[in-house]
Order: C-alpha cells, then sequence, then structure tokens
C-alpha cells in the first residue's frame, strides 16, 4: 500500500512541470549600422504586427541592438516576459509596443557591425529563459564589419537548440552585381551557425511569413 | 550469386554444375526433407488447430458469461420493475385506505339522507274511511219534491263537492311537497354517483398496476426459467439501449467540449500559474477539473433523486441525509454555473481586449469590427450557455449508468464475435499450412523430377527381372 501510495506521488510529481519549458523565447537582433540604420522603423513595424501578437503568456522577447560593439547589457533595448495573466500580458505587450516605437525614433547610426557580439550576448538570454523553444531573429544586412581589436569567438554549443532567422536582410551595392556574394555571404552564416550548434537557419523575406515560422517552433 | 560459380569465366557450365549438384543432394536428402515437410505441416497445423480451440474455448466463455449476466440483468431489471409496482400500489393503497373511513362515512351519511327523505316522500295524510262514498251515495239518490229533503240533498252536494275539490288541493299540496323532497335529493345522489366514480377509478387503477405486475411476473419467470426469446429480447433490449445512451454521451461530451472550451480561457486570469500538468497548463487543468466537477455533482444529484443507483452505500442513509447531500450537490452545481456564466462573460472581454491590442499593434486606430459589434447579444449568450452547460451536463448521470451497465453485455458480444472469428481465421490458416507443406513436398519433388524418372525405371526395370524370373503376377512397373 506504502509503495503504490509512494510509486503514484511519484508520477504525479513527475507529471507536474514547470511551464518554462513550454514557453518560448525570442531574441530580435536589430542592426543600427551603416545604411541598415534607417530600416529601423520597418523593423519595429515586423516586430509589432509579427512577433508581439504571437507571443503568448510566459513567452519572452528580447530587442538588442547590433551596433559597433554589442556584446554589452547596454545594447539591449528591450526585455519582456509576459505574465501568464493574459490581461497583463496584453497591458505590457502594449508597454513594450511604446518602448519599440520611441527606439525606431531616438536617432543612432553606428560605425561597425557587431553581429556575432550580439548573438552571443542573445543566446546568454535565451539560456537564461530556458524557454523550451529559442528563436533569434536577426534583422541585418548580416554584414559584419567588426571594429580593430575586437573579437568574436563563438562557443561550438553558443547556439545550441536555437532558430535563426535572418529577416529582411538588405541587399547591399556590391550584391546587386553579384547576386552569388550576396547568397555566398548567406551560405558562410548558415555553416558558421549551424556549426556552433543552431538548430537551424532561415532567410525570411516575407514579414508575414515570420508569424507562421514562429508557430512552427 | 557469382561467388558459387565454380568457373567465373563460364557461368553456363557453373550454373549447370550447381544445379546437377542441387539436383544430387536433393535426391539424397528427398526421404528426410519430405519428413521434415510433413513434420513442419502437422506442427503449423497443431499451432492453428490450439489456437482455434482457445479462440472457441474464449467464445464460448465469452458467450456463456454473457448470458449469465444478461439473465442476471434480465432478473434485477423485472425485480426492480416488479419492487416498484408494488412500491406504487402500497401508496396507493395507504393513501386510498386512508380516505376510506371517510369515503365509508361520506356514504352512509348520504344513504341515511337519501333514505330519509324517501320515507318523507312516503308520508301522506290518510283519508276518513268510507266517507267519501257515503257522501256519494247520497249524493247520488234521486231528486224529491220534499223542499227539507231537497235542501239537505243540495246541501250534501255542495259539501261532497268542496271536500273533493279540498281533497284535491291537499293531493296536489302533498305532490308538490314530495317533488320537493325528491328535488333535494338531487345532490345526494351526485355525491353518490361521485364517490363511486372515485371507488372505481381506485380499484381500476389497481387492476392495472395488478396486470402489470402479472406481466412482469411472467417475463421474470421466463428469465428464471432461461427462455431463450426471452433472454434474446433482453441482450436485444441492453444492445438498444447501449447505442442510444452511446449518442446521448456523444451529444453530452459535445456539450462538455463547448464548455470547456467556454471556460478555458478565462480561467487563465482566475488561475495564474505558469506550471503545467502533464504538458497541460494548469488553467487547462483547472477548466477541465470544473467541467468534470459538474459531471460529478450531476451524478450524486441524480444519485439521491432516486434516478440512477451508482453507489449502493448511498441508498441506505437515511432520508433526511440524503436530502442533505442533494440540497450540496444541487448548490454546488448552481454555483459552477454561476462561476461558468460570469467566465463566460470574462472570455468575450478577454477576446474584445486581444483584439483591440492586435489592432493598436498593427496601427490601426480604429477597429472596424469592434465598432460593429457593438451588440450585447453575443455576452448574454455565452453567459446563458455557460449558466445551462452545467445542468445538461449534470444529466450526463443517466446515460452513463446505462452505458456502464450494458457495456458489459457489449463488451462480451464483441469478445465472443472476435473469438469465433479468431478460432474461424485459425481453421483456416491451419488447414492452408498443411496444404501448403503438402504443395512444398511436391514443387520439392517437381524440381527433382529426372533424378526421381531415373529410379523409377531403374526400380522398374529391376522389378520386371524379378517378375520376369519369379514369375508373380499385378507387379508390373508404374506408366
Amino acid at each position: 500500500m506504502i509503495r503504490t501510495s509512494v510509486l503514484a506521488a511519484a508520477l504525479l510529481a513527475s507529471s507536474c512541470s514547470s511551464g518554462a519549458q513550454y514557453a518560448q523565447a525570442v531574441v530580435a537582433l536589430v542592426d543600427v549600422s551603416g545604411t541598415y540604420a534607417d530600416q529601423r522603423p520597418e523593423v519595429v513595424g515586423v516586430i509589432r504586427k509579427g512577433l508581439l501578437p504571437k507571443l503568448t503568456p510566459g513567452d519572452t522577447l528580447i530587442v538588442i541592438r547590433i551596433g559597433s560593439e554589442s556584446y554589452s547589457r547596454a545594447n539591449v533595448e528591450a526585455s519582456v516576459t509576459l505574465d501568464v495573466r493574459p490581461s497583463r500580458a496584453n497591458a505590457q505587450k502594449l508597454a513594450l509596443a511604446s518602448t519599440l516605437e520611441a527606439f525606431s525614433r531616438k536617432p543612432m547610426r553606428t560605425a561597425h557591425t557587431d553581429i556575432r557580439g550580439a548573438m552571443m550576448l542573445g543566446a546568454e538570454y535565451l539560456r537564461e529563459t530556458n524557454a523550451g523553444r529559442r528563436t533569434m531573429v536577426i534583422f541585418s544586412d548580416m554584414e559584419e564589419d567588426l571594429p580593430r581589436g575586437v573579437k568574436r569567438e563563438m562557443a561550438p554549443d553558443e547556439l545550441k537548440g536555437v532558430r535563426v532567422l535572418a529577416m529582411n536582410v538588405k541587399r547591399l551595392g556590391p550584391d546587386n552585381a553579384n547576386p552569388m556574394a550576396y547568397r555566398a555571404r548567406l551560405a558562410n552564416w548558415e555553416k558558421q551557425l549551424t556549426s556552433h550548434g543552431a538548430r537551424e537557419f532561415k532567410i525570411v523575406l516575407e514579414p508575414e511569413k515570420l508569424a507562421d515560422l514562429l508557430d512552427e517552433g | 550469386m557469382e561467388r558459387f560459380y565454380f568457373w567465373p569465366t563460364n557461368p553456363a557450365a557453373s550454373i549447370f554444375a550447381l544445379w546437377v549438384v542441387s539436383q544430387i543432394f536433393l535426391y539424397a536428402a528427398r526421404v528426410p526433407m519430405h519428413r521434415a515437410l510433413r513434420e513442419v505441416g502437422r506442427l503449423l497445423g497443431g499451432v492453428f488447430r490450439v489456437g482455434a480451440r482457445w479462440c472457441r474455448g474464449l467464445a464460448a466463455a465469452a458467450a456463456r458469461r454473457d448470458h449469465e449476466m444478461i439473465v442476471e440483468m434480465g432478473k434485477g431489471d423485472t425485480e426492480a420493475k416488479i419492487g416498484r409496482e408494488f412500491h406504487r400500489i402500497e401508496g396507493a393503497f395507504a393513501k386510498e385506505l386512508a380516505r376510506y373511513p371517510d369515503l365509508h362515512r361520506k356514504l352512509d351519511d348520504v344513504v341515511t339522507k337519501i333514505d330519509a327523505d324517501f320515507q318523507e316522500c312516503a308520508t301522506a295524510a290518510p283519508a276518513a274511511p268510507g266517507w267519501t262514498e257515503a257522501v256519494a251515495a247520497v249524493a247520488k239518490m234521486p231528486p224529491n219534491m220534499d223542499g227539507t229533503v231537497k235542501k239537505v240533498l243540495e246541501e250534501i252536494q255542495r259539501s261532497a263537492a268542496a271536500g273533493e275539490k279540498k281533497a284535491l288541493h291537499e293531493f296536489r299540496e302533498t305532490t308538490a311537497k314530495r317533488h320537493k323532497i325528491l328535488s333535494s335529493m338531487a345532490p345526494a345522489w351526485k355525491e353518490v354517483q361521485k364517490l363511486a366514480t372515485e371507488v372505481s377509478r381506485a380499484v381500476s387503477g389497481a387492476l392495472e398496476a395488478t396486470k402489470r405486475i402479472d406481466g412482469y411476473m411472467t417475463s421474470y419467470e421466463q428469465v428464471r426459467a432461461d427462455d431463450k426469446n426471452a433472454t434474446r429480447a433482453i441482450g436485444w433490449n441492453a444492445t438498444q439501449l447501449f447505442v442510444v445512451s452511446l449518442l446521448v454521451m456523444a451529444v453530452a461530451m459535445g456539450g462538455a467540449f463547448v464548455n470547456f472550451n467556454l471556460i478555458a480561457l478565462p480561467m487563465s486570469e482566475l488561475v495564474p500559474s505558469g506550471s503545467r500538468i502533464a504538458g497541460m497548463p494548469v488553467a487547462t487543468v483547472a477548466a477541465l477539473v470544473i467541467v468534470l466537477m459538474e459531471i460529478a455533482a450531476g451524478v450524486f444529484a441524480m444519485e439521491m433523486l432516486g434516478i440512477t443507483s451508482f453507489f449502493p452505500k448511498l441508498e441506505l442513509i437515511p432520508r433526511s441525509r440524503r436530502r442533505i447531500i442533494l440540497v450540496v450537490a444541487v448548490g454546488g452545481l448552481l454555483m459552477l454555473a454561476c462561476i461558468e456564466a460570469s467566465l463566460a462573460i470574462l472570455r468575450e472581454q478577454i477576446v474584445e481586449s486581444s483584439t483591440a491590442l492586435k489592432a493598436s499593434l498593427a496601427g490601426v486606430k480604429e477597429h472596424p469590427v469592434a465598432r460593429t459589434a457593438t451588440s450585447r447579444i453575443p455576452v448574454i449568450g455565452q453567459a446563458v450557455l455557460g449558466f445551462i452547460l452545467p445542468w445538461i451536463l449534470a444529466m450526463v448521470a443517466v446515460p452513463l449508468e446505462t452505458m456502464i451497465s450494458t457495456g458489459g453485455h457489449i463488451v462480451l458480444s464483441a469478445v465472443t464475435g472476435v473469438m469465433h472469428l479468431g478460432s474461424m481465421v485459425c481453421r483456416l490458416g491451419g488447414h492452408g499450412m498443411r496444404y501448403l507443406c503438402e504443395a512444398a513436398r511436391h514443387v520439392y519433388d517437381i524440381y527433382i523430377v529426372i533424378p526421381l524418372q531415373i529410379e523409377r525405371m531403374v526400380t522398374s526395370g529391376s522389378r520386371q527381372g524379378t517378375v520376369g524370373s519369379v514369375g508373380v503376377r499385378g507387379q508390373g512397373a508404374r506408366p
């Protein structure tokens, strides 16, 4: 009898779990360097329309700026973990939307582009959330330009279990003349990120597709 | 294949050599191979036969158990019906018999009154004996010239006429009085008729109940006597009940699903926990628990009302306690219904808020759909639905009980059918295996037909020699 009770209690305990592993964490990396800085209002619009409505109570959204040296907490523009109560979560979403609106209006343009620094910072935040589904959405031209003396070496499991979506990748001037260069750049990123544990690397052209991809997990 | 070639450069020769070797080997191994194939056939046939026997035994056991269950079910059902009828009769008789002294007294009073009125009707003032005839005789005397006599006679005639007139008047008065008495008897007659109708109704009710009991007793006797028609009818009835309760349960499950969806979203506001149970959010589990609680409360309410009998222990408790449990169950249902109605309103608010948020995030200043949907009908509809669904779910107890009680018969019938099918398949498999092994033996012989023909020729040659030398008849070689 006691053995049965212990077994039942153990089963019940094992069936109860924290909701974190079912939650989703999204890190949005927004490039503010060079020509991509002008894209900010459009990027914020995509986050507002495509990302925020898809988040459910318990989910986390972190917006990180890709600047000259991105591996810094100062680059975190907004971070929110939605409350489990839908009404509070809605209020948080509204607050985040206004924060992002302010971010889009702020004059900002950096000389260099430290994409990997922002990725490493985002990966740390994603690990901290302990969420079941982790996604990194990059809004950039994917052309890295590190300042002198800055080194970015990612650990082999830096992006373990993270899904990387490159959204709204802007074509540079030379890309138009030689599309193969653009494709080679993206292929290089895919190879690099998957070698560091990324679950997937995908290019998203249409903002509407982003919501569907987030649903797929 | 090429690995087995004796001469890889010459495949034809190699294949021929392999064929010759196989012929020699298979011819040499013919007898043991035949024996092995026969044994394998017997073994597989035996296995299938055992399987068929097991299936048949299981089918028979299931059918027996099903029959026993049907008989028990029939007995129980009929006993319950008879008990219920007796209970009704007891109630009716207690009521009628309690009223009987009063009824009897009423009847007595009415009859006494009628008797008295009747007696009174019969009494009339007696006429003076012989007086009228005497006066009539005197009045009829022939007229006389004597003035005095004439005067006397005229006086007598006048008196007779006056007496007659008076008698007629008295007669009319008496008749009118009797008519009045008789007319006053009419309500008493009506009362008697009414009482007689009441008695007749009570008696006919009792007679009908007796007839019903007779019918139940007949079917009970049939069930007890293991009458095949009766048990088949009970089995068919159980199947019908199962199908009907299954349909009702399916509809009720649909209602439960609607109910669950109605409260699942607002429950996340009431149960703000990020934890999960078996992968489901606690809010969803809570909504599910509320739906199940409604069903449980319904089961208890139905149990206390005497409609179902899930728990025999509850039937033994006193009536007052049963009433308490009934009140608690119905009260709980009412509370849950109110909670659901409020949750349904909350749900509408959450949905409206989410729609407004999406519109705001999308940069739409005024949401056209939200503006047009200002009607309160959806909110009222959801609230009413939230209030009514728990009561409907509470009634699931009745089909649930029927489904459980008849489910055993259905399961056992299905098992019997499946086992019969299994037995047939096994028997067919056994035959198939035996013939398959037999066919394999023939195929084996066909493959080594050349060595076999050589053997036959050699054997027939030697026999002919033996027959020729010994002279035995009828031992010729086969063609």
